[in-house]
């Protein structure tokens, strides 16, 4: 597994433990709040982690994560944050339908080429992390390994 | 049943308040944290800034009125989250229990969808907390 996978799996795990926290029933509010509060931050922290790092791979020009649209952690250079949001909801919503058409299961990566550029989209729990690049770049070769 | 506490339970849920908000102040760019009871008037408060607290809640509750009413006449039932697009910021305000409401003031370089995915995620928990105090 190289390290970029790695790293998602990471994450699937930290949004499944949180996910798994808030289903948790009791009475004890306090502890289930607490406990909910710091499964939530370990995932948001890893999340934005990992935006940073992703930055440093050759050829990645910018690196973000987004939740129903809205940026939820950045690094480099987003041309147009609500855009790339609305971009992403549209390219999810489309892709969802292809899903129920094809039978291609849970919508795991999306990669839009263009002339100039590409952007990878991979969804995460709740997230969507998007990893834009020149067209030119080898993402899997990229992101194989951390280069900072 | 009777709704009245131990001065220790109201003390451990009002901390546990506190804390919550505090976490949310720990967001980039979130600059004022506040709870404001069906009143107006602000209960529990974290800010970074000097906010007159009246204007606040007062404003908190005139504004989220106003979105109830709009969400109702096109049909969309509740609001649940409101969002101020101002030009150095936003304001999101999100009902909690029994008219008490959370209203977070940020600046513009925050990060909208961390703020509104915090505040989504807090809001059933205060939802528990406070159904439990009241």
């Amino acid at each position: 597994m190289h390290w970029f996978e790695s790293q998602l799996l990471t994450l699937h795990q930290l949004a499944e433990a949180y996910n798994f926290s808030q289903t948790q029933k009791g009475n004890d509010i306090l502890n289930m709040s607490e406990q909910g509060r710091q499964k939530r931050a370990a995932f948001i922290e890893a999340v934005q982690a990992l935006v940073n790092r992703v930055i440093d791979s050759s050829g990645v020009t910018a690196c973000a994560a987004y939740h129903d649209g809205l940026i939820l952690a950045q690094s480099g250079k987003t041309p147009d944050t609500d855009a790339l949001g609305a971009l992403i909801q549209e390219s999810i919503r489309v892709a969802q339908k292809g899903e129920a058409i094809l039978n291609l299961g849970a919508i795991q990566q999306i990669v839009i080429v263009g002339d100039l550029n590409k952007i990878a989209m991979i969804t995460v729990g709740p997230i969507t992390l998007c990893v834009l690049s020149p067209k030119q770049t080898n993402l899997a070769l990229s992101l194989s390994q951390y280069n900072g | 049943m009777s709704n009245i506490q131990s001065i220790e339970f109201r003390r451990s849920h009002s901390g546990e308040i506190d804390s919550i908000l505090r976490n949310l102040m720990s967001l980039q760019g979130v600059t004022a944290a506040a709870i404001v009871d069906s009143d107006g008037l602000v209960t529990h408060i974290h800010r970074d800034f000097e906010v007159n607290t009246d204007a606040l809640g007062a404003s908190v509750q005139i504004v989220f009125g106003a979105a109830s009413k709009a969400a109702r006449h096109v049909g969309h039932n509740l609001a649940n989250i409101v969002i101020c697009e101002n030009t150095e910021g936003y304001v999101l305000l999100a009902p909690i229990e029994a008219g008490f409401m959370l209203a977070l003031v940020t600046e513009r370089e925050a990060l909208l969808g961390r703020v509104r995915f915090e505040l989504k995620e807090t809001i059933p928990v205060l939802k528990k907390l406070f159904a439990s105090f009241l």
